[in-house]
């Protein structure tokens, strides 16, 4: 009885989605964002592997996931930023206006089971948008292109954990504000404040640069770097599903406002409590074909055997561009790689142009036990060697690693244009026709 | 005019975490409320409002626009916190949270899923309150609603919602409903019907609870009722009973016993 009234529930909502015309303007705008960006992009990508006539690239540049699949899929961050927060307002705030939810908190089920299939409606009206995607991503394969499953499926991933981001933010929004209208203020002011946090963090480092790096465009740049991280998984995870449980305890209309404001903030603390134990999760999984993210084989296995905790003093600004070579090339594979590594980040300027010449800057000091070197480089390499002359091990031999060779291909995909600006736009268009033709033709029938 | 019974009480009712708040699979009803009131800031919406719902009476709730018929209903439901008072059954206080196991409340005003068709409405109420196929079409016809079943709410008159709403109501099983209005934007003809409609229910063993500003209409369908005045009961009881308290002749109407006692 309980499963039959699930699906009642479901299916409520799937149909209010289905009449919901942001969610259509959703569809037809998705299709022309990934047309645009697949175009853009495989047409870079034929050019770049010599279609033009021109000198190629080295082939071991040429990578489907960043020359083709993360700008393609893309067109999804825009849509979750943009589009995705009014479908997900609309379908709460309009049970709040219409008096909906009065009713629906008598149902015979509890209240959460209610959001519980918004959540579910919301999370396959993403994937239904993700259709657009898919589309380009076969299209790329029908014309001969290369696609690593693990490195395509992260990112997938990663924008379907943004999408369920989007989703807590606006079903909390929806919940607390009082109109659809300051619903969507609220989820936009939440976007325009992790844009902030991006900034100041770029600038500033420390604690921000630590928190900022859960921000959604932050979170989605590891997933677009073919790196599988829990921590992110996890916390995006904990904030989208905190969002949607924060503006269920919200909704119980019932309970006194005091007690909701208690309860919310019980939500808030425990949603804050897990997110710092998530981030100190440190498995991670390098799905890149390129092994972007990761040292040598021979380097992690001699990197794993040291047992010492690695501290590493930073005397580089937060906006040099030097930090953010050390921190992609070497720390976060550090990170991945040894059992405790420890970055202080020791600058206090902010730009690095102005620090006095006496002082540290530019230098990198690593320490294992009590042993402590210097070096300005920011290549793996030569870390690695400082790293192994602390330690008083021997650089292991380089073993045959089989090396990433690139995917170019030179065909130009003339079909995008049709395909995502007249079949994609005309197949939505129809099932929105047809889905409204069925009910107004019922009516007349009677 | 025919009227189907009320469909079966829910199967399995949700157990309670708190010993006071559980009511369990409630066939009947028996509900005392008890001191309720609610402010807002400083107003105070209702005062110590205080009665009693007798199980399979047509209970009226009557009182002038502005008197608190809806604040009354919203906290007895549970759907708005009171600020102090209780609802009892049987004796033992029922939180908001476990009201909905015996009481469905149909408020005046909500114009719920719009775009969608009346078809689906009550298919959609019926399934989740587990009314059978039977019951819903029953209802359909009782109502005259049979024309309306393609077109989606949004396109009805008030009267024709109004009796949608009745319809979602009618199709839930808890033995107390509670109707904010449900003669307003109803014709004479249409609230004729859906009196003896509703008459003919409560008589099936539901007990019915109504929301009601028009006087004539709650002297022509309750059983009892209870007189709101500023947020506060101005009297309970038959009208027989009122006419009694307030010094009046069998001669009086509604009116005049409420004019009396207010």
């Amino acid at each position: 009885m309980s499963t039959h009234r699930t699906r009642w529930l479901l299916e409520k909502e799937l149909r209010e989605l289905a009449a919901s015309r942001s969610y259509w303007l959703l569809l037809l705008v998705i299709g022309a964002l990934v047309g645009h960006q697949f175009m853009t992009a495989s047409s870079i990508y034929a050019e770049a592997s010599g279609a033009g006539g021109g000198p190629a690239a080295l082939s071991q540049g040429l990578s489907p996931l960043e020359g083709i699949v993360v700008p393609t899929l893309g067109a999804y961050d825009i849509a979750a930023t943009l589009l995705f927060p009014f479908v997900v307002i609309r379908l709460i705030a309009n049970e709040k206006q219409t008096g909906a939810l009065a009713l629906t908190l008598q149902s015979p089920l509890p209240f959460a089971a209610t959001m519980t299939a918004k959540l579910v409606a919301l999370l396959a009206a993403w994937l239904v948008a993700g259709l657009a995607g898919a589309l380009a991503l076969f299209t790329w394969r029908g014309a001969g292109g290369h696609l690593y499953a693990p490195e395509t499926m992260t990112v997938v991933l990663g924008h379907l954990l943004r999408g369920l981001l989007t989703i807590g933010v606006g079903a909390a929004a929806a919940a607390l504000a009082t109109s659809a209208a300051s619903a969507a203020i609220v989820a936009l002011t939440v976007t325009l404040g992790t844009w902030a946090l991006d900034y100041v963090a770029a600038a500033r480092g420390g604690v921000i640069a630590s928190v900022a790096a859960y921000t959604p465009s932050a979170a989605l740049r590891v997933f677009e770097h073919g790196e599988l991280r829990l921590a992110t998984v996890l916390i995006l995870a904990t904030l989208g599903v905190g969002g949607v449980i924060a503006a269920t305890v919200w909704l119980r209309e019932g309970e006194a406002v005091s007690r909701r404001i208690r309860d919310v903030a019980l939500v808030g603390l425990a949603i804050v409590a897990l997110c710092v134990t998530f981030a100190r999760v440190r498995q991670s999984r390098d799905v890149s074909e390129d092994r972007r993210n990761s040292f040598p084989s021979a380097d992690e296995a001699a990197l794993r055997a040291i047992h010492s905790p690695l501290r590493v003093t930073v005397y580089l600004a937060a906006e040099d561009p030097r930090l953010v070579d050390l921190e992609r090339g070497v720390l976060a594979k550090l990170r991945r790689t040894m059992q405790e590594v420890d970055v202080t980040y020791a600058a206090r300027g902010r730009s690095g142009l102005f620090e006095r010449p006496d002082q540290h800057y530019g230098e990198i000091w690593y320490q294992l036990g009590d042993r402590r070197e210097m070096t300005r480089s920011t290549t793996d390499e030569i870390v690695l060697e400082t790293i192994y002359r602390l330690a008083g091990r021997a650089a292991p031999s380089a073993e045959s690693e089989r090396v990433y060779s690139g995917y170019p291909l030179t065909a130009r995909l003339g079909a995008i244009p049709w395909l995502f600006f007249v079949a994609w736009p005309v197949c939505v268009v129809f099932a929105w026709w047809a889905g409204r033709r069925r009910v107004v033709s019922r009516r007349r029938s009677e | 005019m025919s009227f189907p019974p009320p469909p079966p009480p829910p199967a399995r009712a949700r157990e309670s975490p708190t010993k006071t708040s559980s009511p369990g699979p409630i066939q009947s009803v028996d509900v005392r409320v008890e001191g309720l009131s609610k402010r807002y800031g400083a107003f105070w919406a209702l005062r110590d409002a205080s009665f009693e719902i007798r199980p399979g009476e047509i209970l009226g709730l009557i009182g002038p626009n502005g008197s608190g018929k809806t604040t009354l209903f919203r906290c007895v439901a549970g759907v708005s916190p009171a600020t102090s008072g209780a609802v009892l059954h049987a004796g033992e206080a029922i939180a908001p949270k476990h009201r909905k196991h015996f009481l469905y409340f149909v408020p005046d005003g909500i114009r719920p899923w719009p775009d969608q068709t009346v078809q689906w409405v009550l298919r959609f109420t019926a399934g989740l309150h587990g009314a059978t196929v039977r019951t819903r079409e029953e209802f359909v016809e009782t109502l005259g609603l049979s024309s309306l079943l393609g077109a989606r709410l949004r396109e009805l008159s008030k009267g024709e919602h109004r009796r949608v709403m009745l319809a979602v109501g009618l199709l839930t099983p808890q033995p107390l409903l509670m109707l904010d209005e449900p003669f307003d934007g109803l014709d004479l003809r249409q609230t004729r019907d859906v009196m003896s409609a509703l008459t003919t229910h409560a008589r099936s063993g539901r007990t019915l609870f109504l929301s009601i500003h028009q006087l004539g209409d709650a002297a022509r369908i309750c059983d009892r009722l209870v007189l709101l005045s500023d947020g506060r009961v101005a009297g309970e009881g038959t009208l027989d009973e009122l006419r009694t308290r307030a010094e009046l002749g069998p001669a009086h109407s509604l009116e005049d016993v409420f004019l009396a006692l207010t």
